[in-house]
């Protein structure tokens, strides 16, 4: 008997997004619903165009307070606190060459009347973090429509999969070399969780829209070859584990992956 | 540049022309450059040249006969004097001067003329060059008029002289190559030309004393000029007329005086459609107040694209295989297997920036080729294959071009043309 699957496909965060959906049929709408989680959030967090991000961003710039009336914009900033802290700091959507020093320590976040302040100038820029975010809530959505058996994309390099394998069993996901697409760099299987790959080359890692890999603390450009893979339960903590293995000098690196070398992985890709 | 070393990279020059000329197709498409490539041996019997027009251009001309095998500079002629002189640095000291191009033709013992005269002067210049009895070689393009180029050839016919125009991209190795490698498949059906002369200066020269600003900067008036179409674009639309291996159906164009407003006639903005038959189509633009893309022929094809002044073919990308759309068949199928991620974030439709591979067989001295091939036509009073009806449907695209941005409208090819 085959197994029943949907699938919607759609361009968001300046990526290709997939929803596959697996076996019975939850609500005909999960999948659009999921869509628009999706959509909600890169219209949340954009810093392309005018969202809410922006607005916040140009009151931070303007040495206001900035209060944060976006649903979404702020359960995006609650789990950047949670996730800056589980990196060591290195991730960062604070940092940013222009401002020296500018950094998301340094930003009050005030839960409880939902405002941001900064005492210099500063601009929060979501990056990859916000497909894993956005993942998340897609996930949320599918799971609260009754999906139980799903496998969402960002491009590619952020996947997050619900439940077990159609056939069984743990996801299984490979990354290739991004020099040499016949040799594996890692394997890996799924279940419940997410996947992020962070890379300084390969096709894409000079598209004219990203931006540089910074190391927060000294606003370093890491321009080294390097491949990062970081599985969580959540898509948020992997996009922000890869980046911070991305951007970490060795001795973080060593302790980020020593806390669960599993599901954490660096590759140097120097050529020998 | 030792004797020998000129010699040994002249006959690569010639060995590499002769590869490309040779392949399949090639015989019809370029039936000029075996022949060019394929003679010359050194003589003693040198086909007796008069130069008229010593300018850059005609001085030019003159370094690359001296190069050949098969024809000598006998004699030059200019109306301005500092051309002449200039100009005798190049030649032997016997050699005769003239200011008066008819003097020339008088005194004989010429076998032929090369014409490097301001384009509104060409075609008196060719009917002199005929009604003496002399092959002629004359720089593109052909002349200020589509009835002039067609009376050329006409003329050409009735006296059963050669008539040559300067195309020296069609003796260009790599020119030949990528043609070769077209004609080949390996870029597909080719649908589009994107071909441009971009730079970034007025093209005005400074004017000497004694002499009038029309006369030095001819390009930049109208009677004696139509400008970037005649001195630029006609070089590319014999590209494409090439490659597509037809003349177009139709032109539409737009041409402005757009940035260098200083008293010039002629557009220094120009951007023009040709369409072919099946839906193919040459688009070309050329401006003077930019030069970040250059001198250009993009040729496209479903399978690829060939740069030839870069000197580079480009294989297009295979659509990417979407991992996880395999993944939900091989689903379907009761399989499960490892899925490969990771490819790089997908950022849609941008320019793709490749770096393609090297067409090979760079520049040499094509122009030279162009002499010896002439210097052979001559000797065998026998033009070479398929250059004439190259340069002329080139000159009449140009010319046809500035018709339909002048009249802003659509223009069809010609029917009138003479028979070649």
């Amino acid at each position: 008997m085959s197994i029943r699957a949907d699938v919607e496909r759609f361009m968001a965060m300046g990526t290709r997004v997939e929803l596959h959906r697996f076996g019975p049929a939850g609500a005909d709408d999960a999948l659009r619903v999921a869509r628009r989680a999706i959509e909600a959030v890169d219209d949340a967090l954009t810093i392309h165009r005018p969202s809410a991000t922006t607005a916040l961003n140009d009151r931070l710039l303007a040495g206001q307070d900035a209060p944060i009336d976006d649903p979404v914009l702020l359960d995006a900033l609650l789990s950047v606190e949670t996730v800056h802290e589980a990196t060591l700091g290195l991730f960062d959507p604070a940092a940013d060459r222009r401002f020296s020093g500018s950094a998301w320590h340094g930003i009050v976040f005030d839960r409880a009347t939902a405002r941001l302040r900064a005492p210099y100038p500063v601009a929060v820029d979501f990056g990859g973090f916000g497909k894993g975010f956005a993942l998340d809530r897609a996930c949320a959505a599918l799971r609260a429509a009754g999906v139980t058996t799903a496998c969402l994309s960002a491009g590619e390099s952020s996947i997050a999969v619900i439940g077990a394998h159609p056939l069984g069993g743990g996801w299984p996901f490979a990354v290739p070399h991004p020099f040499d697409s016949n040799t594996l760099l890692v394997e890996v299987e799924l279940l419940d969780q997410s996947l992020s790959i962070s890379a300084t080359v390969g096709a894409g890692a000079a598209a004219p829209e990203r931006s540089a890999m910074l190391r927060p603390d000294d606003h370093a450009v890491i321009t080294a070859p390097r491949c990062t893979v970081a599985v969580a339960a959540s898509g948020a903590l992997a996009e922000a584990l890869s980046t911070a293995l991305l951007v970490a000098d060795p001795a973080r690196a060593d302790r980020l992956l020593d806390r669960d070398r599993a599901n954490r992985f660096r590759f140097d890709l120097t050529p020998a | 540049m030792t004797y020998k070393d000129f010699d040994l990279s002249r006959r690569t020059f010639l060995d590499r022309v002769l590869m490309a000329a040779a392949g399949a197709g090639m015989t019809a498409a370029a039936p000029w450059a075996a022949i060019a490539a394929g003679t010359a041996a050194a003589t003693s019997d040198r086909v007796r040249i008069g130069v008229i027009g010593t300018g850059d251009r005609g001085r030019t001309l003159i370094q690359n006969i001296n190069k050949t095998r098969n024809c000598m500079v006998a004699a030059i002629c200019d109306t301005y004097e500092p051309n002449l002189t200039k100009a005798r640095a190049w030649i032997g000291a016997g050699t005769r001067t003239f200011s008066d191009h008819r003097a020339m033709l008088d005194a004989g013992g010429l076998d032929a003329v090369v014409i490097a005269t301001p384009l509104n002067l060409h075609a008196k210049h060719v009917f002199d060059g005929f009604d003496a009895g002399l092959h002629v070689w004359c720089e593109k393009a052909m002349a200020r008029t589509i009835p002039d180029c067609s009376a050329m050839v006409k003329r050409s016919q009735d006296s059963r002289k050669i008539l040559q125009i300067g195309h020296q991209r069609m003796f260009h190795p790599t020119y030949l190559n990528a043609l070769r490698r077209a004609k080949a498949g390996e870029i597909g059906s080719l649908t589009q030309i994107r071909a441009s002369w971009h730079r970034n200066n007025s093209w005005r020269r400074p004017v000497p004393a004694g002499v009038s600003d029309r006369q030095i900067n001819w390009r930049l008036y109208r009677d004696s000029s139509a400008g970037l179409m005649t001195e630029l674009a006609t070089h590319q639309l014999q590209v494409g007329n090439w490659f597509f291996d037809a003349v177009p159906t139709r032109v539409m164009g737009s041409g402005s005086i757009c940035f260098w407003k200083d008293g010039r006639e002629v557009y220094d903005h120009v951007a023009l459609i040709y369409e072919y038959a099946g839906g193919r189509k040459l688009i070309y633009t050329s401006l003077l107040n930019n030069a970040r893309y250059g001198c250009e022929e993009q040729i496209q094809g479903s399978k690829g694209t060939i740069e030839p002044e870069l000197g580079r073919i480009y294989q297009e990308l295979p659509p990417k295989a979407l991992a996880l759309q395999r993944m939900r068949k091989e689903v379907a199928r009761g399989q499960k297997r490892t899925v490969p991620i990771g490819g790089a974030t997908w950022f849609p439709e941008l320019p793709v920036t490749t770096p393609g591979e090297s067409l090979g067989w760079g520049e040499y001295d094509e122009t030279m080729l162009q002499f010896e091939g002439f210097g052979e036509a001559v000797r065998a009073n026998r033009a070479l294959p398929g250059l004439l009806a190259q340069a002329y449907a080139a000159s009449v695209a140009s010319l046809l071009g500035e018709q339909a941005m002048d009249r802003g409208e659509a223009l069809t090819w010609p029917t009138s043309l003479v028979t070649i």
